[in-house]
């Protein structure tokens, strides 16, 4: 949300700027940290009534990734106000046509919905580029992501030569993607 | 039957309820009729927020916790779990505010506790 001037709207006086890359990150789960930042929920003074979060400056919008089929499965859908006005995008419609309101609707939903969340919101500046034009203007202070944990999935079973699975759909469904990796990292 | 005036009782009855209306908007805080009725609601609902009070301070208390304990690595559910077994009583209010005013002491409980 690259408005000129960039920082148009916000009080700096005593306001932390965190910047974080979004080149690679998953969505939902980048969008869940930053909108935690920006309500201060990362502070031991967090108070409810009080906007004390941070700003996030995020860049590289434009190459945030979506996991599983999202990208062709997602659908952003908006109504136009007039009848059979029910419209929607995919994703990567999304993604071509205007990059940053990606990551932007994601964070929206996950700030609290009260009166401070346009205050909250108005912290939060994304580029779809490498840029932002604040160097030298403000500190900027790096937002670390906390670690992925990533669920660890049991052993593939491997079936010996000459045995088929008893169950194909079955089998395939749970290892298909498995097994093909394994034959593509051989 | 001697001739009885009512005097000013009725007004000294409605004055007990105007006087806890006062600061109400338009005529809730002018009329009897109307301030009888925001009076009531008033009371009940500040009878309800004294309980309630002490569940939101909890919940400050809470998040608090889980920001200063996720600094040092840990989350608010394993802090728990490690504070009562290691037979350590201290709430959850005194504990935000030790993590709040006095980080020293903060780490070396939280050195304390995991071990």
């Amino acid at each position: 949300m690259a408005g000129r001037p960039v920082l148009r709207g916000l009080v700096t006086e005593g306001l932390r700027f965190r910047v974080v890359d979004a080149k690679g990150q998953v969505v939902g789960r980048l969008a869940s940290q930053i909108a935690k930042v920006l309500t201060g929920k990362d502070k031991p003074t967090y108070l409810p009534h009080v906007d004390g979060g941070d700003a996030v400056v995020v860049v590289n919008a434009a190459q945030v990734d979506f996991t599983g089929r999202k990208w062709d499965q997602k659908l952003y859908r908006w109504h136009t106000g007039y009848p059979g006005g029910l419209k929607e995008r995919t994703a990567r419609d999304q993604l071509a046509r205007e990059p940053e309101a990606v990551l932007q609707k994601a964070v929206m939903g996950m700030l609290p919905k009260n009166n401070m969340r346009r205050a909250m919101a108005r912290k939060l500046r994304i580029f779809a580029g490498p840029e932002h034009g604040l160097e030298g203007k403000v500190e900027l202070v790096p937002l670390d992501m906390p670690p992925r944990a990533l669920r660890v999935k049991g052993p593939v079973l491997e079936l010996e030569e000459g045995f088929e699975p008893f169950n194909p759909e079955a089998y395939y469904k749970r290892f298909g993607h498995r097994l093909a990796a394994a034959k593509a990292g051989q | 039957m001697t001739r009885v005036k009512r005097g000013n009782i009725a007004h000294k009855r409605r004055k007990e309820v105007l006087d806890l209306t006062k600061g109400f908007r338009g005529s809730s805080s002018k009329l009897y009729r109307t301030a009888q009725q925001r009076t009531i609601k008033a009371l009940t609902n500040s009878y309800k927020d004294r309980k309630i009070k002490k569940r939101e301070f909890v919940k400050i208390w809470v998040s608090r916790i889980n920001a200063a304990v996720r600094l040092s690595g840990l989350n608010y559910s394993n802090f728990q779990n490690q504070l009562k077994t290691s037979k350590i009583l201290l709430n959850r209010k005194i504990c935000s505010q030790i993590a709040l005013q006095d980080k020293e002491s903060f780490d070396k409980l939280l050195d304390f506790i995991k071990i």
